[in-house]
């Protein structure tokens, strides 16, 4: 059962019915009987998994809370222990396949049908796992004190809406709520499903027909250099939407479960650096990263080289994280050398920025940093995208090869999308740049929306359900288990 | 309390407008292929004016024409036909139909008898991916048109086996939403019922000419399919249904080139129907078509070929069918204006047609008066197929004597027809555009006028000298000249430009 699939449209609704009707105190029991349901509907052989993540940091948990002395001598073996567990569990399923690869590779010699190369990760397993890990971590460090209730704990690591790709969020602000929902009135529902219509309108409308033209491009198909660079730029709104989309369905129907749950991004494509474009993206990720490994090695606290190197670090780690393949972690890779190099040049920067008296606060310049990030991170998913480091190569080479004449020789109408359909992703990608500026302006367009009489809601909402039916791309031939980052 | 009751009637309010948008939605967005074809068949079947119902494929689409039926009988019928209907999706369709209606009679087509494969999304085990996506494709124009219903979901169970696929003839939005970019005027118009509406009840004529028609070797005398098949059962079913109903059943094989694995299934359907005592016309053992005039290609009926076979199957209907004749009943009148509306149409096509083997094969339907010319030289005289039609025409083997010029006058309103060929001339015949003269003179020149007035030749015109072949039409009472079509050939291309 996906999000963008029939059995969810039945299975939230019925969710959120009986959620409205049993007594507060009782609802995680149903919460976590419903997460787990849909958990097994995805992935019976991976609820093991996830059982397994869930058992042993909550004993762990229970462990490391004791105050008694004899359990602080052995405090940091379990800890270890629980962590390797875990870390573990997802090294093997995810990775194992792609080390044993490599290492043939290196060999030169061909990998045969091991059982490495035949394991497949449970879903979710890089989401929940991350979040059990934070809840041990946290109590390691006495930040939480250990979930007594197994029942609301493994509701934390299994909650339905977010087991999947996140947001990854923390036991500390999850835990309390599963204790003392919301309660939900009409405002807030309200305000969840359309939350949740704002997510299915950027995944159905958007990203998946940018993906149509995206996956021309990333197949072989013969194209330009001007087509090309359109490919890529689609793609980094593909992705955005794909998990901005999956996110505010997250979210949103979290909301009307009466559960709050953090925001995962805030208008990142308007980001002027690439530092600031990782406070925004994927925030869930990038604050676990900042909070469990950046700083724990020592974050800048130890030296300009050691920052660097930690920063160096932590985006390998992150771009492993997101896929087993040297794509992915030369991704992250650019992204840690972006950094690097824009501190490195600051000084250089600023000289600039005095010697010719500009005006740091103009919208030109401004405007042009937001569009150099823009280009930087368009750069670096090129490498996210690709299948192999040839063609990430090949897509960026091709690039470079201008050929204004394909937007008018009908070239650019030949990559899977008609002249409606071309249309139409453009008008929900201006769509998507407006609310993002409103919201970078602190503007929530969703409740401005709300504030309106009762007929613009109406037409809103509804127009909002025609587009999404009318115009998503689903239905036969389309594969509806395909969010982006649910591979991750 | 009172928040929570107004919240809720707020909620209700949207709900119900909801809906409204989405059913209008999904009107506009639906393929419109079923309804155009059964938007008549709902509106008679209401007024419980359908005297037969002809079921099968696309042979019965392409071969049963109502309004033939109407015109000449005064019979009402629709045509139920479906492209690819093997036996079990034709028996659905009947099963649908007799839901609405209770014909005197229903007219079942045994094409396909020998196909033994339940699900249409699976069919034989050598079906490649093109076959099966055509065949669920075509299951679409026999479905979508039925509202969703316990009937639709049981003939759907029935017919389709993947329960995604099925999903989709139940709710074909899933399929059809992706029509927003192409959606044109007519689409609109369904939402307040004024879409096209398929003005033949249900029938489609074609109007090509299947000039290179093959035979097959007939199978031993006796031989039947062996085995039980799954069009077999479905054929039972049908029958055991009508007579269940008491319901007149007649079993048909509409002709075409059929192999001798078709001329098998025929012979099969025949034992069939026996088994239930039912009449079975045979058509492929009866000389009813031209089959080198009366194919549109060598699997479907052209529009000269359905009229002879509707023509057919209405004296059979006179004599077994005790069927009423609604002609000059007001309550009947919209079948009489569209049985007029298809031959006005025929009448205008014969002003305009291109294809000359077209025009020549709807000639021979005597709607209009015409006269055919074809000069010396024309390589109309070498053209086996164009020589065929023009016989038919005429009732003569003349055309094969000539050498050309080549002359035939077909007053279509006293049923006579004049030749006259290589230095043969006509001297004044008698037509409803008068006594007409008929005077061939050299190579580029003749003569054609009317006695009444010798200044008008018809078939000379300075303009069209290079043209070597002229069809002249002219309305059978009147003697108004409808229309003057000049052809060039190129062998047996013949073009008009």
């Amino acid at each position: 059962m996906q999000f963008i699939s029939f059995g969810f449209l039945i299975f939230l609704p019925l969710v959120v019915a009986v959620n409205l009707i049993i007594p507060r105190k009782w609802r995680y029991i149903w919460l976590f009987v419903t997460s787990m349901a849909f958990y097994l509907s995805i992935d019976v052989k991976g609820a093991v998994v996830l059982l397994l993540s869930i058992l042993t940091t909550y004993f762990a948990g229970i462990f490391l809370d004791r105050e008694d002395k004899q359990s602080e001598k052995s405090a940091t073996p379990v800890f270890v222990l629980c962590l390797a567990v875990n870390i573990g569990m997802i090294l093997v399923l995810k990775y194992l396949g792609f080390f044993e690869r490599t290492f043939f590779n290196i060999l030169g010699k061909e990998v045969g049908d091991s059982l490495a190369s035949r394991l497949i990760a449970p879903i979710g397993i890089s989401f929940y796992v991350l979040k059990a890990i934070g809840y041990l971590v946290d109590v390691k460090r006495g930040d939480l004190k250990a979930e007594r209730n197994i029942i609301k704990y493994a509701l934390f690591v299994s909650f339905f809406p977010q087991v999947i790709s996140g947001p990854i969020e923390r036991a500390g602000n999850m835990l309390p709520q599963f204790s003392y929902p919301l309660s939900v009135d009409y405002d807030r529902l309200r305000d969840g499903l359309m939350q949740m219509l704002w997510g299915y309108f950027l995944k159905l409308v958007v990203a998946d027909r940018l993906g149509i033209f995206v996956n021309s491009i990333y197949s072989g198909t013969e194209a330009s250099g001007l087509v090309t660079l359109i490919g890529t730029i689609f793609y980094t709104f593909e992705i955005y939407c794909d998990f901005g989309g999956y996110s505010h369905i997250a979210i949103g129907g979290a909301r009307i479960l009466g559960i709050d749950v953090m925001k995962n991004f805030d208008s990142p494509y308007l980001s002027m650096s690439v530092a600031e474009f990782w406070r925004r993206w994927h925030i869930s990720l990038s604050s676990f990263f900042r909070d469990y490994v950046y700083i724990p090695l020592g974050g800048n606290r130890k030296g300009i080289v050691r920052k660097y190197v930690n920063i160096l670090i932590v985006f390998a780690i992150s771009g492993l994280w997101h896929g087993a393949g040297f794509t992915f972690i030369i991704w992250g890779l650019l992204h840690a050398v972006y950094q690097i190099i824009g501190f490195v040049l600051k000084p250089v920067r600023d000289k600039f920025i005095s010697l010719f008296k500009v005006n740091r606060n103009a919208s030109s310049h401004m405007l042009l940093k937001v569009f150099v990030t823009f280009m930087l991170v368009n750069f670096a998913w090129v490498f996210f995208r690709a299948e192999s480091l040839s063609q990430a190569v090949a897509v960026i080479k091709n690039c470079f090869d201008l050929s204004p004449w394909a937007l008018t020789n009908g070239e650019i109408f030949r990559m899977g999308l008609n002249e409606a359909n071309m249309l139409l992703a453009l008008l929900g990608i201006a769509v998507l740049v407006i609310v993002d500026i409103a919201n970078y302006k602190g503007i929530v367009v969703r409740e401005k929306i709300l504030s309106q009489g009762i007929w613009f809601r109406y037409l809103i909402a509804i127009a909002a359900v025609l587009v999404i039916l009318v115009c998503g791309i689903w239905g036969p031939g389309y594969d509806a288990a395909s969010f982006i980052y649910q591979q991750f | 309390m009172k928040t929570r009751l107004l919240n809720l009637c707020k909620a209700a309010v949207f709900a119900v407008l909801l809906v409204l948008c989405l059913l209008a939605a999904v009107t506009v967005v639906g393929k419109k292929e079923s309804s155009y074809k059964y938007a008549d068949f709902f509106d008679k079947a209401k007024e419980n004016q359908i005297d037969v119902l002809f079921m099968g494929s696309s042979h019965v689409i392409n071969g049963f024409n109502p309004a033939t039926l109407y015109r000449d009988y005064g019979f009402t019928s629709y045509n139920m036909g479906g492209h690819g209907s093997v036996m079990q999706a034709t028996y659905w369709e009947l099963i649908e139909a007799l839901d609405y209606c209770t014909p005197q009679w229903v007219v079942v087509d045994a094409y396909m008898l020998e196909k033994d494969y339940q699900y249409l999304d699976v069919m034989e085990e050598n079906a490649d991916a093109d076959e099966i996506n055509t065949s669920v494709e075509q299951l679409h124009l026999n479905m979508d048109a039925w509202p969703l219903n316990r009937l639709k979901i049981a003939a759907v169970k029935d017919l389709i086996r993947d329960q995604d696929k099925r999903n989709q003839f139940l709710f074909d939005f899933i399929v059809y939403h992706d029509r927003w970019s192409e959606l044109d005027e007519n689409d609109y118009r369904a939402l307040t019922g004024k879409a096209d509406r398929n003005m033949l009840f249900g029938a489609e004529m074609r109007y090509e000419v299947e000039k290179t028609p093959v035979s097959y070797p007939v199978p031993d005398e006796g031989a039947l399919l062996s085995g039980h098949t799954v069009g077999q059962e479905y054929l039972r079913k049908i029958i055991d249904e009508c007579q269940r109903k008491g319901i007149g059943v007649v079993v048909t094989y509409l002709p075409f080139c059929a192999d001798t694995e078709d001329m098998i299934a025929a012979r099969s359907a025949g034992a069939v129907a026996g088994e239930y005592a039912v009449p079975y016309i045979n058509m492929l053992d009866k000389d009813i078509i031209d089959i080198r005039a009366d194919l549109n290609d060598t699997g479907h009926l052209n529009v000269t070929g359905a009229e002879k076979v509707t023509r057919f199957m209405g004296n059979w209907l006179e004599e077994n069918g005790e069927l009423t004749d609604h002609r000059g009943d007001s309550a009947y009148a919209d079948w009489d204006n569209k049985s007029r509306e298809f031959y006005q149409g025929i009448r205008e096509m014969t002003t305009s047609e291109a294809d000359l083997y077209t025009e020549l094969d709807v000639l021979s339907m005597n709607e209009v008066g015409s006269v055919i010319y074809f000069n010396q030289g024309s390589y109309a005289f070498r053209d086996d197929s164009l020589r065929k039609i023009v016989s038919n025409i005429a009732g003569t083997d003349n055309i094969y004597q000539a050498n050309g010029p080549y002359i035939l006058i077909n007053d279509a309103g006293s049923g006579q027809t004049y030749e006259a060929f290589d230095d043969g001339f006509l001297g004044g015949v008698p037509t409803a555009m008068g006594n007409l003269i008929y005077q061939p003179v050299e190579a580029r020149f003749r003569f054609l006028y009317a006695e009444d007035n010798e200044e008008l030749n018809y078939l000379y015109d300075d303009a069209h000298v290079d043209y070597d072949i002229q069809v002249i039409t002219y309305d059978k009472e009147t003697g108004e000249v409808l229309g003057h079509m000049y052809y060039r050939s190129y062998g047996n291309n013949y073009r008009v430009d």
